[in-house]
């Protein structure tokens, strides 16, 4: 006890009484003063930058004009109609190609036949990059939701089957020969021993996916399309309106750190076990 | 619930009739790039229902192999593997192992990890949570029930992987250096844990380690192999009294019994050393 005590007073001397070194403290707050204060200093020099006259205010509008068009852009309605538009198509466009490269790289990683069928198949079509298909798609499809859902589809899909093959394969041997010692059956080895030892990598695969399903959405919306983020920002564009073309980045940049977001959120919860 | 207390004095009857395990003339051969080695060469061993037999030899002597090919995990080149009197083709349940590394499943909890074996042979989840729970408190760690492997040390892991090896009832129990991973003070509490836990399951036990000391102190019996083929050198038989400790490791009878087994490796080894030396 005595002991215990004259240990404390020891670290209540040498410390803040937080047992945290009063330097650090210091320094800790700092760093949280400086974060707060990033983004209000960048809109401001921003601001003066733009109303200096150093540079045309109409190519480069001020963060207040921003905020007027992306204001006027949400009491028009338009903001809604396009804010889900682009929902839906990533959405979707990203749980079909994740359940499907779930699937077949289950498949894949397990049976080495059917990864003899599908792999040089699927090592070949990987790398071309999504956004070469507009033009292909916009044949097979014209403007239609199909076609946006197809890139990212195509988008998410290749990435999420790579991991997930990678993940399967990656399982411990060593865990597999266990659950064989204890009798487990082909069916609960599959969901309960092989599925569950490549979640890790799997997760890792949908969190990539997240971003590249929101870059398949901007070539999805360039190449065609009625409502949309990308689609308002393109038709800003074209009437010279710099403040809503900002602020349609700006709004595709939340959304997508949003989900990002969201997403590791989810993703810790998934691997429980860690 | 009551665990495999197999019936002592009626089994020492059969035992005479039937082991437990009979390999016969084993030999195994592994295609590798430099073309086919010889991992074992015609091994032959008995074991007694209720034995605990050791093997110990140099690393890479093939004793991983002999305990896989029992577990149905390795098929033979050639001989035969009776367990219980039926030839062994496939993982069993009726065998159980614990691996040098525990392998649990890192998503399970160590009661869910325990209770896996007698789940997949169709129990329901109250029994096998029931037999774990048993097991559990068999092994001390009834306050890491609902634990999950990463949060235990290497020392309660393996316990968590012999419990669960036990949670079928195996009638052989196949042990590959379970404690060849831990520290000499866990080692030594292992190993007096598992004698303890021995005089209670009287499953068959097969153990493998490369640590001689190790390998008396447990044993009925000691089977020394030597490498490049693997072979079985020499039997020694360990009339140590039971129950056992760790702490017969100071008895006149261990020190004579251990300097037999030294001799017989150092004499192997030197035979080795002379033939590659020859070639
Ligand atoms: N799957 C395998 N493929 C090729 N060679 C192997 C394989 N498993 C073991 N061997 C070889 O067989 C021999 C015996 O290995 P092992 O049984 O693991 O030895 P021990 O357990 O005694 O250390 C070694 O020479 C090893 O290289
Ligand atoms: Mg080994």
């Amino acid at each position: 006890m005595q002991e215990g005590t004259s240990a404390r007073q020891e670290i209540a001397l040498r410390t803040d009484g937080r047992g945290r070194r009063p330097d650090s403290a210091r320094l800790r707050r700092l760093n949280i003063l400086v974060g707060a204060l990033s983004l209000p200093l960048f809109i401001g020099l921003w601001e003066l930058v733009s109303r200096s006259g150093a540079v045309n205010m109409v190519l480069f509008p001020p963060p207040t004009v921003v905020a007027a068009a992306v204001l006027e852009w949400i009491r028009s309605g338009q903001f809604l109609g396009d804010l889900l538009a682009s929902l839906f198509r990533v959405t979707t466009g990203f749980i079909v190609g994740g359940l499907l490269g779930i699937l077949l790289g289950i498949l894949t990683g397990q049976f080495p036949v059917v990864s003899s069928l599908l792999s040089p198949l699927f090592h070949i079509l990987r790398p071309i990059p999504p956004i070469a298909f507009v033009p292909i798609v916009i044949l097979w499809f014209g403007l239609s939701e199909a076609g946006k859902l197809f890139l990212v589809v195509w988008g998410v899909f290749f990435t999420v089957w790579l991991s997930t093959h990678i993940g399967v394969q990656k399982v411990d041997r060593g865990l597999i020969r266990a659950a064989l010692m204890l009798g487990t059956p082909r069916r609960q080895m599959l969901q309960e021993i092989v599925l569950l030892g490549a979640l890790p990598y799997i997760v890792v695969g949908l969190r990539t996916a997240v971003s590249i399903s929101f870059y398949t959405l901007v070539a999805a919306e360039l190449a065609g399309a009625f409502a949309g983020i990308v689609y308002r920002i393109e038709i800003a564009q074209q009437n010279l309106q710099t403040g809503q073309v900002m602020g349609g980045l700006a709004a595709l940049g939340l959304i997508s750190f949003a989900a990002d977001r969201l997403f590791s959120a989810l993703a810790e919860r998934t691997v429980w076990w860690r | 619930m009551k665990l495999a207390l197999a019936s002592a004095p009626a089994s020492v009857e059969s035992a005479r009739k039937q082991p437990a395990i009979q390999v016969s003339n084993l030999s195994i051969v592994f295609d590798t790039r430099r073309g086919q080695t010889i991992a074992v060469d015609r091994v032959s061993f008995d074991v007694a229902p209720g034995e605990f037999i050791c093997i110990v030899g140099p690393s890479g002597c093939g004793k991983s192999t002999v305990l896989n090919t029992i577990a149905g995990l390795e098929v033979p080149f050639e001989g035969d593997i009776l367990v219980e009197g039926s030839r062994v083709y496939s993982p069993r349940p009726d065998v159980g192992m614990v691996f040098q590394q525990p392998h649990l499943f890192p998503w399970k909890s160590v009661r869910r990890n325990i209770a896996h074996g007698p789940r997949m042979l169709g129990k329901s989840r109250t029994e096998a949570n029931a037999i774990a729970d048993d097991l559990i408190a068999m092994v001390g760690l009834k306050r890491f029930a609902d634990a999950y492997p990463n949060t235990l040390s290497g020392g309660m892991q393996q316990r968590v992987a012999i419990a669960r090896a036990l949670a079928n009832q195996p009638r052989v129990l196949l042990m590959d250096e379970p404690f060849g991973a831990l520290d000499a003070q866990t080692r030594a509490v292992m190993q007096d844990n598992l004698l303890e836990l021995r005089d209670r399951i009287k499953a068959t036990i097969v153990f493998v380690t490369h640590d001689i000391d190790e390998a008396i102190v447990l044993a009925d019996r000691v089977l020394i192999m030597s490498a490049g083929p693997g072979r079985i050198l020499r039997e020694v038989a360990v009339k140590l009294p039971r129950p056992r400790s760790n702490s017969v490791m100071v008895e006149p009878t261990y020190l004579s019994l251990k300097k037999d087994c030294l001799d017989v490796i150092r004499a192997e080894g030197l035979r080795a050393f002379n033939q590659s030396d020859a070639s």
